[in-house]
């Protein structure tokens, strides 16, 4: 059965090493993609925005602790396009709240469970994504991130 | 480069309202390489805004397509057919780029999405500073390679106005005195003596001050 609410997670592969651990902690009203990256700085602002297009209710981004990047600045470079593009949901009205960024220590599945409980329990105050695509109560849920957007692992250093 | 920005998104809602079907067109040069108009930058927009407009409930059809340079006809007319299918197009160039694009497409209204700001240059990844002022009349032979009329927020000729401290702008402190970087540079050059040479002020004839300017390469031209 549908759940009602859908998260896309971009995360580091240092904090989880793949979706089982966010799948099996899903909150009862959040259905999760998981969108693993090498490094955070693999995120684009366009993955974002592109994810909300596609359906997902909220999009959150999880890198590791400032500090602590094995590339040295990829979570900073994912907080600033994180914080540039919840100001852009904000000036079209979208709430940037739906756009979540957390730094999160490599295995720590207490605060895993408790980030994805804080957002369903912002999902449950702001609802559904007013801008995604029409989807009916029986209909099979289409992808939250669009075919091709998924970062893939890098060959080299994301720089 | 010609350094320009993205206008607010609602500004651009607004110019677009009257469209539900547009092309937003960037520009692979200048534009691009500031983030305000290439590829990516078209990309990140037209989302935005066909987010925007299904949360309004008047969802929009967005076409993207980005051409080396908008302010060159040849490159311009690669957008012909894309520009006919669209209402409107959306023009992430500088304010010349938009100007070629409505100039060669008479019939379809084209509207301005970034504000061109500046000639500058890129100092460090994502900070672009002013270094001209296309005056055309260049004195940075006299000045040790650093403008003073476009550097300087009083556009002295003759000499440091006295108020900057540790090399910094009484204007503004976050930019460096362009008479502080004279003097350091000529010094460097062992050459501060041309200073003693007095500059008249500026023919601003040659900059917009006079108007529209054309140039003009004869070999050119046929």
């Amino acid at each position: 059965m549908e759940k009602p609410y859908r998260l896309s997670v971009f995360f580091c592969t240092r904090i989880v090493e793949n979706e089982a651990p966010l799948l099996s902690q899903a909150p009862e009203s959040v259905e999760i993609r998981p969108v693993p990256m090498a490094c955070s700085s693999m995120v684009k602002d366009l993955f974002l925005l592109k994810a909300l297009e596609a359906g997902a209710d909220a999009v959150s981004v999880w890198v590791c602790p400032e500090g602590a990047c094995r590339h040295v600045q990829g979570n900073l470079r994912a907080k600033k396009r994180v914080q540039r593009v919840q100001s852009l949901l904000e000036d079209i009205g979208l709430d940037g709240r739906r756009l979540t960024f957390f730094n999160l220590a490599p295995q720590d599945r207490v605060s895993i469970s408790s980030r994805l409980e804080e957002i369903a329990a912002l999902l449950a105050g702001i609802g559904k994504n007013p801008a995604g695509p029409p989807r009916s109560r029986d209909a099979e849920p289409g992808p939250a991130t669009p075919a091709g957007l998924e970062p893939k692992a890098p060959d080299t250093h994301p720089g | 480069m010609i350094v320009g920005e993205q206008k607010p998104v609602q500004e651009i809602l607004q110019m677009v309202a009257p469209h539900r079907k547009f092309l937003i067109l960037g520009c692979g040069t200048c534009v691009k390489t500031c983030f305000a108009g290439g590829e990516d930058e078209v990309a990140l927009l037209a989302s935005a805004l066909r987010l925007a407009s299904r949360k309004d409930g008047r969802p929009v059809e967005i076409e993207e397509l980005t051409v080396e340079r908008q302010c060159e006809d040849a490159f311009i007319a690669e957008a012909a057919e894309a520009v006919s299918r669209n209402e409107a197009v959306l023009s992430l160039a500088c304010g010349a780029g938009v100007q070629a694009v409505a100039r060669r497409f008479p019939r379809s209204p084209v509207l301005p999405g970034v504000n061109t700001t500046f000639l500058g240059v890129l100092e460090h990844q994502g900070l672009f500073t002013e270094e001209c002022a296309g005056c055309g009349d260049c004195q940075l032979a006299v000045f040790g390679g650093v403008c003073p009329f476009s550097r300087c927020a009083k556009k002295l000729l003759n000499g440091p106005c006295g108020g900057s401290q540790e090399g910094k702008c009484e204007v503004d402190p976050d930019t460096e005195c362009a008479w502080h970087l004279i003097i350091e540079r000529l010094s460097a050059l062992g050459r501060l003596d041309q200073l003693r040479a007095y500059v008249p002020p500026k023919n601003w004839q040659t900059s917009l001050s006079g108007g529209p300017r054309k140039l003009i390469r004869k070999d050119h031209v046929i």
